[in-house]
């Protein structure tokens, strides 16, 4: 059947059979690979996706459910220059990135996650990147990098913002 | 039996939806957030030749207050519970168990009417409902009916919910201002986890300081989710005590082994559960807490 959505703000139409997740349609029809199959079975975050303004597992998502809606993926996330923007930089500067397979899900979840909070307190950001497993850098370093994006784009440190 | 290709379509009222699952020519199923039946879909247990999505029904998709009752559609996600302000201020019960589920991306897909008619044990929002005495709004295809919550799920995995029919939404009555609610739940880890026992409580106080209701709910714990009456009588007309909210979890423990029987996971259950009924009677009464 054929589905016609916005895809990275592009009006995208492609024949897909009906029964196929959403991950399977950007992967295996559009050969969009950003977006990682971990565990098909919405435990590890790595295929997230911004639906509609809200980050989700596209795993679990029925490829026809996205008829007539937005989707957001990794390669819609970027700097205006084409390259990779400040959250994106501040991975790499943080050394968030080891094997590298989170990093588009944790991308899209914190995205979102700066998005709707705006300056996320440490908790927040805990809790936006809840759904996506990493088996390299224990975290740590993953919400620093957006901690780091926090403090750039004009938030406080979480300490004077309480006091 | 498992079906390896499937077709979907979309539908756009809830009688729409009832006649499409009518349709003798497929075997239909339900398709909401598909939290659930996509992860069985990756197993391989495909059960049905057609997904009817009702997750996009309009009159599934609101929140909504109707005199002294809120109404909650269906198809309503587990993370617009959370954020909506009718919810926050009357069913915060509701929401604490709505946040208590999965991830965020579980969360902004799951919905309140699929995880009643997918009837988990561990459903997190069951408790919530049945403490909150929410009563389902089920379109079929003779018409529509209302059933308490408590006996839509009927065991594991079982529902009442006649062939072909569809929750259209929850009404879930507004409890006395005075009412004081908690939601405790309990899971491997913090998020993402299933849950392995879970409690729901409400209650208030009548103006000699004696508890005029309470409302004890555990989830994950019997095969259908239910008020413990035993553990309530503790308290009713009571001044609440730390010897009386005990009294009410060994109360409680003492009714789940009735109801279950020794099971494996009753050495657990049986310490875990009154801790649980103790804690959140504390809180609904107003108690100092105790770690």
């Amino acid at each position: 059947m054929e589905i016609r959505f916005t895809l990275n703000g592009k009006p995208t139409a492609v024949d897909v059979p009906p029964d196929i997740t959403l991950l399977r349609l950007l992967r295996d029809y559009l050969d969009m690979t950003g977006t990682k199959c971990g565990c098909e079975i919405g435990e590890c975050g790595a295929c997230s996706v911004i639906l509609d303004g809200e980050v989700v597992n596209s795993c679990l998502v029925l490829a026809p459910q996205v008829e007539g809606r937005r989707v957001v993926t990794i390669e819609g996330i970027r700097g205006p220059d084409g390259g990779p923007n400040d959250l994106q930089e501040a991975f790499i500067e943080a050394g968030a990135i080891q094997c590298g397979f989170c990093t588009p899900g944790m991308v899209v979840a914190a995205t979102v996650l700066l998005r709707k909070h705006g300056y996320p307190t440490r908790e927040q950001i805990i809790e936006g990147i809840s759904g996506n497993l990493c088996r390299c850098t224990g975290y740590q370093q993953i919400v620093e990098a957006i901690q780091m994006t926090v403090l750039r784009r004009g938030g406080l440190p979480e300490k004077e913002e309480h006091a | 039996m498992s079906i390896k290709h499937f077709d979907y379509v979309r539908a756009s009222s809830c009688a729409e939806a009832v006649a499409l699952l009518s349709d003798p020519t497929h075997i239909s199923r339900p398709l909401a957030g598909g939290t659930d039946l996509m992860v069985l879909r990756h197993k391989g247990e495909v059960q049905w030749d057609r997904l009817v999505d009702i997750s996009q029904v309009p009159e599934m998709r609101t929140i909504v207050q109707q005199g002294e009752a809120i109404v909650v559609g269906a198809a309503v996600t587990h993370a617009e519970i959370v954020e909506h302000p009718l919810i926050q201020r009357y069913l915060p019960l509701l929401a604490d168990a709505c946040h208590s589920i999965g991830s965020p991306q579980i969360r902004n897909r799951g919905t309140i009417g699929g995880n009643v008619a997918n009837a988990a044990a561990c459903a997190d929002t069951l408790p919530a409902l049945v403490c909150l005495d929410a009563v389902a709004r089920i379109v079929t295809k003779d018409g529509e009916m209302a059933v308490p919550v408590k006996d839509v799920v009927v065991g594991p995995n079982r529902t009442s919910l006649p062939a072909a029919s569809v929750i259209r939404d929850f009404v879930i009555p507004i409890p006395p201002a005075q009412a004081r609610m908690a939601f405790f739940k309990i899971g491997r880890r913090q998020v993402q986890s299933i849950s392995r026992l879970s409690l729901a409580c409400l209650g208030w106080l009548d103006a000699d300081g004696r508890v005029a209701e309470v409302r004890i709910v555990p989830g994950a714990c019997t095969p259908q989710t239910q008020r413990f009456d035993q553990a309530e009588a503790v308290m009713l007309g009571q001044v609440p005590t730390e010897e009386l909210v005990r009294k009410a979890g060994q109360a409680g423990a003492v009714q789940m082994i009735a109801i279950t029987g020794r099971r494996w996971s009753t050495p657990y259950k049986e310490l875990a559960l009154p801790a649980l009924i103790e804690r959140a009677l504390r809180k609904v009464f107003g108690l100092p807490e105790v770690r």
